[in-house]
C-alpha cells in the first residue's frame, strides 16, 4: 500500500468526526471515499493532509509514518491535495497559482515541462494565464486547482469533491481529466458526494457513515450493492 | 500662493513617506499572521530610541544607527511572533489583546529606561535643498522619502519576483492552501513579522531627529496608521500606500491652511465616509473584511 491509516480517528474538540477507520490506497489506483453529508470524508482527507490532528491510529505513507507531520512536510513527501471548494488565491494570476504548485521544486526545467503539460491539459488556463484567479468561472478555478496540485509532481493526489457546484458538462470534463492524471501513473484519492460518478472512476471504494467505515470494497461490487444504489445512488 | 502650495506638497510627500511604511507592516502582518499588531507604533517608537541610544547616547554613525534600528525592530517582531502570535493562532482576538499587552511593556521599557520627557536629538544635517526663498526641504525629511520609496520598492520586487515574496502573498490570501503547495505557515510568519516590524522601526530611526521623541509617540502614528488601513482597504499593500499619500496630502493641506485638528476630523470623516460607500476599503476584497 502507497498510503495507509490505520484506526484513524479525529475530533473537532468534544465532536468526533471519524471513528476508527483504516483504508488503504495501492499505488496507481484510484480509490474513493463516499458517504452523505458529514459523514467524515472531508475529515478523512484533511488528516491525510495533516491539516487536522489524529486523536488516534496512524497514517503511513510509501512505509514511513506522517502522521503529526504539518502539511507543509506532507507536500514535501509528495502527497499533493486538491481542496474542497478550491481554494485558489484568488489575487494572484492563473500562471502565479500554478507556480506557487512547485513552490518546494527547484528544478527549473522540471517546472518548466510540467508548466506546459499542465497548459496542454487545461488550453483555457493557458489563454487566462494572466489573469487573476479570481475572475474565472467555477470549472475554470476547479481545474487551475488540479493543475496547482499536478505542479508539485505528486506522488498521491487527494481530491476533495472535484465536482461540487458545477454544471454536468464540467463534471464529466472534470472525469476525463481525473481518468487521465491516473492513466499517467498518479494514484488518486476521491472523495465526492456524487457517488454515481465516483464508483465509475474508481476501483475500490469506502462507505462513510457519521464517521464510521460501514462499507468497503471494489467499486463495481458496491455500486451493485442494495444498500448502497438506496442510499447514495437514488435507483 | 503656488510657493506655498509647493511647500505644502513637498511636506505631503515627506509625510506619506513615512505613514506608508508603517501602514505597509502593519497590513502585511495583518495579511500574513490574521492579526492586529495594536503594538506597532511602539515599534516605531523602539526604532526611534535605538536611534537615540546609538546616535545621540554612543556616537554611532547616523545610519549605522537608522540599519540597527530596522535590525533591532525587526528581531523584537521576531520574538513577538514566537512569544505571542504562535501560541495564539487561531485566535486573533487573543492576538490583539496580546499586542496591547506588549504596547504597555514597551512604553514602560521606554520610560524606565529614557524617562518620559522629550529626547532631543542633535541634528544629523542642517543642509536644505532650496527651491526657492519659500519652498524649502531639509535634506533629513529628504533621507525620509528616499528610504521610503527604496524599501517599498524593494518589498514589492520581492513579493512580485522571489519564491518567499509569493509563499507570502500565497499565504496572506489562504493560509491553509498555502501550506497546501508546501510552504511553511512558521516561516511566512516570521518573514511577515520581520519586515512589518522593521519597516516601523527604520521609519521611527529616520524620523527621529525630526520629531519629538518620547514613549507615547506611537499613539498618533497608530491611530493615522489604522484610519490609512481601513481606507486602502484592510489586507491591501497597494491600498496603504494609496491611501497613506491621499491621507497625507490632505492631512497636511488642511493642516496648513486650515489648522492641524480640524485636519484630524477630516482624516477621520473621509475614513467614515469610505466605510458607508464601500466598506471594504478602496481596494479590499469582500472576503477579508
Amino acid at each position: 500500500m502507497l498510503l495507509e491509516l490505520r484506526d484513524v480517528s479525529v475530533s473537532y474538540g468534544k465532536v468526533s468526526a471519524v471513528r476508527g477507520i483504516s483504508l488503504g490506497v495501492p499505488d496507481g489506483a484510484i480509490v474513493t471515499i463516499i458517504g452523505g453529508n458529514g459523514a467524515g470524508k472531508t475529515t478523512t482527507l484533511r488528516a491525510m493532509s495533516g491539516m487536522v490532528p489524529l486523536t488516534g491510529g496512524e497514517i503511513h505513507f510509501d512505509g514511513q509514518r506522517i502522521d503529526g507531520l504539518t502539511s507543509d512536510k506532507i507536500v514535501a513527501r509528495g502527497i499533493a491535495h486538491v481542496p474542497e471548494g478550491r481554494r485558489i488565491f484568488p489575487d494572484m494570476t492563473v500562471e502565479e497559482n500554478l507556480r506557487t504548485g512547485a513552490f518546494l521544486r527547484r528544478d527549473k526545467p522540471g517546472i518548466a515541462a510540467d508548466l506546459e503539460q499542465v497548459y496542454e491539459r487545461f488550453p483555457r488556463l493557458r489563454e487566462r494565464r494572466r489573469q487573476m484567479a479570481k475572475t474565472m468561472s467555477g470549472g475554470e478555478q476547479q481545474m487551475l486547482a488540479i493543475g496547482r496540485a499536478l505542479m508539485s509532481a505528486p506522488r498521491l493526489l487527494l481530491m476533495d469533491e472535484p465536482s461540487m457546484g458545477l454544471a454536468p458538462v464540467i463534471v464529466e470534463e472534470i472525469a476525463r481529466i481525473i481518468e487521465d492524471i491516473n492513466a499517467q501513473g498518479v494514484p488518486v484519492v476521491l472523495v465526492e458526494q456524487n457517488a454515481e460518478l465516483a464508483l465509475e472512476l474508481a476501483s475500490h471504494a469506502y462507505v462513510l457513515e457519521t464517521g464510521n467505515m460501514a462499507l468497503e470494497g471494489p467499486a463495481d461490487e458496491l455500486h451493485d450493492n442494495e444498500h448502497v444504489r438506496a442510499a447514495y445512488l437514488g435507483i | 500662493m503656488l510657493e506655498l502650495l509647493a511647500q505644502t506638497g513637498l511636506n505631503a510627500v515627506y509625510a506619506a513617506s513615512y505613514i506608508s511604511l508603517i501602514a505597509v507592516g502593519l497590513v502585511l502582518i495583518f495579511g500574513v499572521m490574521g492579526v492586529i499588531n495594536f503594538a506597532h507604533g511602539e515599534l516605531y517608537m523602539a526604532g526611534a530610541y535605538t536611534v537615540v541610544l546609538m546616535y545621540t547616547d554612543f556616537q554611532v554613525p547616523f545610519f549605522l544607527a537608522v540599519a540597527m534600528g530596522l535590525i533591532f525592530v525587526g528581531c523584537l517582531g521576531l520574538a513577538m511572533e514566537r512569544a505571542l502570535f504562535r501560541p495564539l493562532r487561531d485566535n486573533p482576538l487573543g492576538g490583539l489583546v496580546a499586542s496591547i499587552g506588549f504596547l504597555m511593556i514597551l512604553q514602560a521599557v521606554a520610560a524606565m529606561g529614557f524617562g518620559v520627557r522629550m529626547e532631543h536629538i542633535a541634528p544629523v544635517t542642517q543642509a536644505v535643498i532650496e527651491f526657492s526663498d519659500r519652498v524649502r526641504l531639509p535634506v533629513a525629511r529628504l533621507y525620509v522619502i528616499i528610504a521610503a520609496v527604496v524599501l517599498l520598492t524593494a518589498l514589492w520586487l520581492f513579493l512580485k519576483k522571489t519564491r518567499f515574496g509569493w509563499a507570502l502573498r500565497a499565504a496572506a490570501q489562504d493560509p491553509e492552501a498555502a501550506a497546501l503547495q508546501g510552504i511553511s505557515i512558521k516561516q511566512t510568519a516570521r518573514i511577515a513579522m520581520f519586515i512589518g516590524a522593521g519597516l516601523a522601526g527604520i521609519a521611527g530611526a529616520l524620523t527621529a531627529p525630526l520629531v519629538s521623541v518620547n514613549p507615547h509617540m506611537g499613539h498618533s502614528v497608530i491611530i493615522t496608521a489604522f484610519i490609512v488601513i481601513i481606507v486602502g482597504g484592510v489586507g491591501s499593500l497597494e491600498g496603504a500606500v494609496v491611501a497613506s499619500v491621499a491621507y497625507a496630502i490632505i492631512h497636511t493641506f488642511v493642516t496648513t491652511f486650515y489648522d492641524g485638528v480640524i485636519a484630524d476630523i477630516v482624516g477621520l470623516s473621509l475614513m467614515l465616509l469610505v466605510l458607508i460607500v464601500k466598506p471594504t476599503g478602496l481596494f479590499g476584497s469582500a472576503d477579508r473584511a
